[in-house]
This record gives C-alpha cells, structure tokens and sequence, in this order.
C-alpha cells in the first residue's frame, strides 16, 4: 500500500508497463508539426518509467489544443473546463490521494481563465504535477493573443499587436514558492520526458513549463526545429537547482534565453497537502449515522 | 400552536443573541417547540442586536407575525427592526426604564401597544454588581419569572456560557438574575402573558438550524469532501464541515473562490467520492459553469444554494426566494438539473439526504436551495430515527461490465455503471465535449440528440415522487394556495387558521421544484377555481414556473413580497378569506395594496 502523501512519488514499479501502453488508437487532432505531439511522446516514457498502471492515473485537462491531451491517453482522463483544471485535479487528490494526478492545460487555461486558481495550488503544495504548453497563443480559439504573448506580438486574433507585457511563468512559479519548478521543450523529447519523470517523482506540487510551439499561429523563432538550436541546458551552464535565488535570476532571462531542466527542486521539500490532510483524518473513522448523535 | 412571540432588541453589548438561545435551550428541556431568530453576528447594524423566540406546545412551523411580548433595551436599534420584531395591538411592550421615556411617549409608529411596561433593567444589572452588560441576565432573570420557566435551568444556560466566556465571577450575573426574578415576581405584567405547560419531550430533542442540520446530512450521506468559500448566509456549513468531516475520514477545502470549490466537488466526484459545496447568491452565479459540466459528464454533486436578498451583494443577511430562476436556468445548453427545497429546519436534513440520493441514483447535478431564515433560524427539533433513511450510492460497473465497458451506455433508465479512477478496466474520459457511449468526444449531431434524451429522459422518475410534496387540507377545495421553502411554514399555519374557522381550503408546498412534476400540480389544481402561489420574490418565480410548466386553473394568481419583508399567517389568512369572494377586480384590488400581485 503506498501511503497518502506519496502518490505520485511511487517507489518500485507497479506495472510493467511500457510507453505504448499509455497511448490509445485515437488520432488527436493537432495540426501537424504542433509540439503537443512531442509533449504527449514524452508523457508516455516518463510514465512508462514511473510504472504506475493507467487505471491509477487521473489526469485532468482543461480546454484548448493543448487540453485535449488527456484523450490520447489510456488512463482516466478529464478534459474539463477551460482554466479549472487546477481545482478539479486537487478534489481528486484529496478524494483518493493514491491516485497519481497529472494536470495539463495551456497558456492561457493555466495563466489567462485560470490564473487565480495557480497560486493556490502551489501554496497548498499537493502532489501534484502540473504540464503547462505553453505556445504563446490561445491556439483553439483562433490564435489571439495569451498572456505568455510578448509585447507587441500580433497573431489572426490581434492584428494590431498586444499591448500588454507577459507572464514569465517560471518566474512566477519560483515566486509563489513552488517547491519544483522546470522548463522543457519537445524538441529535447528525452530531456522532457526525463523532467516529467523527476517532477512526477517529485513529492509535492511539481510545475513544469513546457515550451510547446503552435506551428500554425506561433511564434517562428519558437518552432521545433529552431528550438533545439536556441535551447540551452541548465545543467551544462553548471546550474543548481536547490538554490533558489539563482534560479529565479535565470528566470528573468525568459523570451531571450531558452533554458531547458530544473530551475529549482527544494532538496528538503515540505510535507505535501496529503500528508497534512491524512494527519487530520481519524482513523477509525466514525459512523455516517453518527452525524445524528 | 399559536404559543407566544418574543423579541428582544438591545445594544450590541447587550448579549442578546445569548439570551435568545438560553431561552430556546430552557424551552426544549421544557418540552416546548420554539424557534429562534438572530441576525447574524458581524455584518449589520453592530452585531447581535436582537433576537425572535416562537415557543408553543406544538411543533412552531414558523417564527411568527406580530410579537405578542416586546422587550427593548435600546429603542434604536427596535426601531431599525420593525421588519422583523413587529408591534400591533395585542403587544405588551417592556423596555428598560433608563430611556427615560413614558409609556405614552414610546416609538412605535402610531401603534398603541396592550401594554407598555417600564422596568428598571440596567439599575437592577448595577446594583447587582454587574457590568451594565448584564442587562441580558436581567432580561432572562425577568422571562423566566413572567413565562414561569424552570430558573434553574435558564441559570445553567447562563452561568455554563459566561464561564466559557472566561468570566471570572459569575456570581455578579447570578445576582441580578435572581433580583431581576424576585422585581418580576413583584411586578406581575399587567396582561397575562403565559404559556400552557408543556408535556415531557419523548426522546432528547436536538435545538439546531438549517445549516447545522444540513451540514448533518452531508456526513450522514457519507459525503466525504466538501469545498467552499465563506459567504453569508451559508458559511455556517462550512465551518462545521471544516470541524466534523476529517473525523468521518473525509476533507474539506476552502477553495480560493466559489469556482473552484465547486470545481474541486466535481473533482472529488469523478474520483467516487460523494461531495457537495454550499454557498449563496452570488457565488451560485459562479458556479453555474461547473453545474453544466457536472450535467454533461453525468456526475453527482450536490450544491446548496442559501439565499438570500438579491441581485449582487443585495441584503445578505435577509430572507429571499429569488433564486429558483437561477437555480433552474443558469446553465447553458439544453439540460435539466433537480432542484429541491426544504421546507422547514428540520426539512433541511431530510432534503439534503434526499438531494445527495438523486445526484447518487441519477448521476446528476443537484442544487439545495434553502434560504436565510431556515439556515440560520433555530428550532427544537424531534429526534431523527436513521432507519427511517435510506442512503442511495451510484450504481458501479460489475467486474463483466468493466470488460467491455462504455461509461456513458445508452440503457432503457438512461442510467449508465460509474466508474473511478482507481477502478481496473474503467478507464474513460470524462469530457464536456459531446462524447459518444465510450466517452469519446464527438461532433455528430445524432449522437448529441440521443445523449441529450439520454440525459434528460433519466430525471423523469423524479416528476412522479408524491412523497417530495406536502400536502395539507381539504381534497375537494376550490381554493388553494401553493408555496414552497420556509414561506411555505407560514402557509401552512394560515390554511389550519382559515379551515378551523371552517374555511375549506388545501396547500400544495413542493420539496422538488425542477423539474416540475406535471401531473401531480394538475392533480392537485384539478377541484380548484382559484389558486395562488405565495413566495418571498418580487417575480413570483415559483408562480411564473407553473405557468411555464402546468395547465393551471383558470385563476391563478401570484400573491409575494420581496425580500426582508416578512409574510404573516394572519396575512394568509386574510389572503384566503378573500379567495372565497366572488369577484376577482375585488380580490385584486384588495390584495395590491397589501401584498405584491402581479
Ligand atoms: C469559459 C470559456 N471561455 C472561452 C472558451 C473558448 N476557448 C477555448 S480554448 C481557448 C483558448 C485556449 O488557449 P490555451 O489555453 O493557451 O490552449 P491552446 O489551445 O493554445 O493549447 C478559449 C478562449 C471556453 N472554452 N470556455
Ligand atoms: S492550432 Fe496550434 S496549438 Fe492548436 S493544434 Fe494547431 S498547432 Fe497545435
Ligand atoms: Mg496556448
């Protein structure tokens, strides 16, 4: 029995599973050349490695290309609503904290319709590990601008160019104090699926911001192929991820410097919410009818 | 079951909302039925300024018209209260002699009350030692005196909550609760204001309210998560849920803001757990996109909705039945979610149970719709037998099922097996896209006709379920009244009062609003020639739902107020004698300037 807080930290595998197992015979339906595609490899070999059976997986999206992820998969997936991905991913875990919860979404669901619901989670910390695509466009609804859009970015939806700065989302992630934070790109599909692995791994609310270019509304320089020449690993540039204020220096690089892997992992994480929640549970717990008492 | 109706208003230091629940504790030891209204604590008017004790020998369906005792401690904030504490003739009216006012000279809107009796409130809380504060054990002190209540047990009420408050000497609030019995014994009132005795309780009678017994109902259920997020008049479930569930082996979340509370629930839900969320107004509106996916994926989850005085912030603390559109419509899409109502405190239980087993049985969302006065009014209530419940869980997939299994088959009850996370060979994806039988979603038009039947046909049991109704009166009435929530209590004092001076008259009160139950409205309108819906709401929601939904007698009609105005029995009562009246201009015309008609 793996305990409450551990869900998605799962010790020996549990299944011997490979990455074929993870996908299904549905064809998704991004254009081709988008890097959801890369994403969604990538997803399939960390959790091949992790080993945990998809029955055991939850994993919830919310709407937009990005969001329709969770279909392609085998486990028991919810493609919700647009930008409450967060929420509905931490019911789950506190309703059954075995279950090993993936939450994916875009740009916008996680920062746009949804921003208000991100610093909640990370400063509840559940065991959770959140895949942000982040393609600097709202890409199902036509290409307008998201909040990830740089300054001055025109796309179909805003002809005339966004007026407003963007969001540095590892940024923000390392401010609201996230205790794993990542960046990865699905030009680097083993460098990815190594990051979803750790942050799955990772005891705690685990955030990665992956790079995922829109090849029909985005960003050109952002592109696959133009990707793996502009990325630049932070392992190589001798980062360390337990410290944290070189991290969030290296943050502020983003839209200049593609830094892909571990900006920060809190080498002594904090008890998850899990853990916390299974503390205040009694055990054995009482009667329904008690509740009359 | 007229009994007697109390209202005390004092300054906010004066403790009131105390007292009020020293009395109605002393009166269900007694073996009275009484209920209590307060407003609640912090928002308004500084605090705990007043408080409404029906106490009668019989089961108090509501709290009451006029007041038949008023005693006011500070003629402010009484004066700011007439809504609620309401004086007319056969008032006795007792006030603390340091206004200085006489009797003649009292503020009472032209009203010349039975009586109007000054005593010296705080120089006998003074003398005693006490802070001036003390003026509640005075009252308290003089009540049980005039009511003839066991001292002793207001005393204990007294005494246990001022040692709780860590006051050092209770000895001082002891002393001017005995003067204050002995100045009462002194000066009996002039008019007798007393109750007939009472019989012991049978079993031990429980003094909550709405929220608690609704709170209840939700771990009762087995109901494992909650979430929310504090609004008044609802936030009384979530603080006692955030105290309870952890013991049952559950959690509570106190989300960020009403979307993600209900957001979570569906979350908790869709892992197989049964959860619910609790807010009023203005978070409901919040909610409403999460309800619409709840009713696409087909997944329980049951949301209170108290309300409370509308639109926007409105007047939170005060009583209104102007959601049921909301709670109704506020989806988008063509789709059907029950909404149920209780009718009294003790209905609060039995709905919300009730409410859980519907979202269980049909896969749906449910909304509760309470409202202010029955979610944070006090009431002496029977003990609830548990076997008398039965407690519906969803229907889950058999191990053969989970071998070829389709989460949302099209069977004949359109209920499909449920799975969850967790469970081997269930595996699906729950999406608000249109999806076929398997849960893939789809863009064809056939499939979202047949899924939209699907989910819509399911509900249509609930239309036939007699026992979500009350009835009350004479079968072959041509008269009738139907209303619904807490108004309905009022009515149904009125109609007993109307028939008991021999008028023939019947009431419907549905428990299950939406979706409306045809054929048991026209059943029930089949001997009437004229029928009005009478409800807190300036629309007369309920009223405009039955015409949208049933074949009504030729006159039927809207008799409501809007909120924070209260309704009287003697009103209704009123109201029915001018039923019986021939010609319908006089019926209108005598009820526009009294009631709201439309
Ligand atoms: C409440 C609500 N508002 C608007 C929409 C329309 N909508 C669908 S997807 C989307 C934008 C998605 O952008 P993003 O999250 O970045 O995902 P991407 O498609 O780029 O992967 C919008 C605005 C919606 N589905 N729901
Ligand atoms: S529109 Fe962009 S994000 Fe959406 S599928 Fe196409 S390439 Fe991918
Ligand atoms: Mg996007």
């Amino acid at each position: 029995m793996i305990s409450a807080d551990s869900g998605n930290r799962v010790g020996p595998k549990s299944c011997r599973c490979s990455a074929k197992d993870f996908g299904n015979e549905l064809k998704p339906k991004w254009c081709p050349g988008c890097g959801d595609f890369g994403v969604m490899n990538a997803l399939y070999r960390a959790l091949a490695s992790v080993g945990r059976p998809p029955h055991e997986i939850a994993f919830v999206s919310g709407i937009g290309c990005s969001s329709r992820i969770p279909e392609y998969t085998t486990a028991y997936g919810f493609n919700s609503l647009h930008g409450r991905a967060l929420p509905i991913a931490q019911g789950i875990k506190m309703a059954h904290p075995e279950l090993l919860v993936l939450v994916a979404g875009g740009d916008a669901d996680a920062f746009s319709i949804g921003g208000g619901h991100f610093p909640h989670a990370v400063r509840r910390n559940p065991d959770l590990t959140y895949l942000v695509m982040d393609n600097q466009v709202m890409g199902q609804s036509d290409g307008q601008v998201s909040p990830t859009s740089a300054k001055g970015a025109k796309s179909r939806g805003s002809t005339q160019g966004s007026l407003e700065a963007p969001i540095n989302p590892v940024l923000y992630a390392l401010a609201y104090g996230a205790h794993f934070v990542a960046q990865g790109i699905p030009a680097d599909l083993d460098g990815l699926s190594k990051l979803i692995e750790e942050a799955i791994r990772f005891p705690g609310f685990a955030f990665i911001n992956i790079q995922s270019p829109c090849i029909t509304f985005g960003d050109p320089d952002m592109q696959v192929l133009v990707q793996k020449t502009r990325m630049k690993k932070l392992k190589t540039e001798g980062h360390d991820p337990a410290d944290r204020a070189a991290a969030m220096e290296l943050a502020q690089a983003s839209g200049d410097v593609l830094y892909t892997g571990v900006f920060y992992k809190n080498p002594n994480p904090p008890p998850s919410y899990g853990s916390l929640i299974a503390s205040r549970q009694r055990t054995p717990a009482l009667e329904p009818s008690d509740a009359l008492a | 079951m007229r009994g007697l109706v109390i209202g005390i208003a004092g300054a906010s230091s004066d403790g009131i909302t105390a007292a009020g629940e020293s009395l109605i504790n002393a009166f269900a030891q007694e073996g009275y039925f009484a209920t209590l209204s307060t407003n609640p604590g912090t928002q308004i008017r500084g605090g705990d300024v007043f408080c409404r004790v029906r106490v009668s020998t019989d089961p108090v369906l509501n709290s009451g018209g006029l007041l038949d005792l008023a005693v006011v401690l500070d003629w402010e904030n009484f004066s700011q209260l007439s809504g609620e504490l309401s004086v007319g003739p056969e008032t006795v009216v007792v006030y603390d002699r340091r206004s200085g006012l006489t009797a003649s000279a009292l503020p009472l809107g032209g009203v010349r009350p039975a009586a109007a009796v000054a005593v010296p409130v705080a120089e006998i809380a003074i003398h005693a030692g006490a802070p001036t504060q003390a003026r509640e054990s005075v009252v308290l002190g003089l009540l049980s005196a005039w009511l003839r209540l066991p001292q002793k047990r207001v005393l204990e009420a007294l005494v246990s909550r001022h040692k709780a408050g860590g006051d050092p000497s209770p000895k001082t609030y002891q002393k001017a609760f005995a003067d204050a019995v002995a100045y009462a014994k002194e000066h009996p009132l002039g008019r007798a204001i007393a109750l007939d005795p009472a019989a012991p309780p049978e079993g031990k009678r429980r003094v909550a309210d709405g929220n608690e017994m609704c709170a209840r109902a939700a771990l009762f259920s087995g109901c494992k998560f909650f979430s929310g997020y504090p609004i008044t008049p609802a936030s009384e479930i979530m603080q006692y849920l955030q105290r309870e569930i952890w013991k049952y082996g559950g959690s509570c979340l106190q989300a960020e803001d009403e979307i993600a509370a209900a957001a979570a629930v569906i979350g908790a839900s869709y892992a197989g757990t049964k959860a619910m969320t609790a807010t009023s107004g203005p978070g409901f509106s919040l909610q409403t996109e999460v309800l619409g996916l709840a009713s696409a994926v087909e997944l329980p989850m049951v949301c209170v909705n108290v309300q409370r005085g509308g639109p926007s912030t409105g007047m939170p603390t005060t009583q209104e039945q102007a959601d049921l559109f909301a709670a109704t419509f506020s989806s988008h899409g063509d789709t059907v979610r029950p909404v149920l109502a209780p009718t009294s405190v003790a209905d609060s239980f039995d709905v919300t149970v009730e409410a859980f087993n519907i979202a269980e049985q049909y896969q749906t969302p449910v909304v509760v719709l309470t409202d202010r006065e029955l979610a944070q009014c006090k009431a002496v209530l029977e003990p609830i037998e548990p076997s008398q419940f039965r407690v519906v869980d969803r229907l889950e997939p058999t191990k053969a099922e989970l071998k070829r299994y389709a989460r949302f088959q099209i069977t004949d009850a359109g209920i499909s097996p449920i799975s969850h996370p967790g469970m081997r060979g269930g595996n699906y994806l729950a999406a608000g896209l249109e999806h076929d039988e398997k849960g893939a979603p789809t863009a064809s038009g056939e499939i979202h006709a047949q899924m939209t039947r699907k989910r819509l046909n399911k509900l249509n049991p609930l239309k036939l379920r007699k026992d979500l109704f009350l009835f009350e009166g004479d079968l072959d009435a041509h008269i009738g009244l139907v209303s619904w929530g807490n108004v309905s209590g009022i009515a149904r004092e009125a109609v007993r009062m109307a028939r008991a001076k021999g008028v023939k008259v019947k009431l419907l009160v549905p428990r299950l609003l939406y979706p409306v139950a045809e054929t048991i409205y026209e059943d029930f309108f089949a001997t009437l020639r004229r029928c009005v819906v009478v409800e807190q709401s300036h629309q007369g929601q309920l009223h405009r739902l039955l015409r949208m939904w049933t074949q009504t007698p030729r006159e039927f009609m809207s008799v409501s107020k809007s909120g924070a105005n209260r309704i009287t029995p003697e009103e209704i009562v009123r109201l029915i004698q001018a039923m019986e009246q021939p010609a319908t201009d006089r019926f209108r015309s005598h009820y526009c300037d009294l009631l709201n008609v439309i």
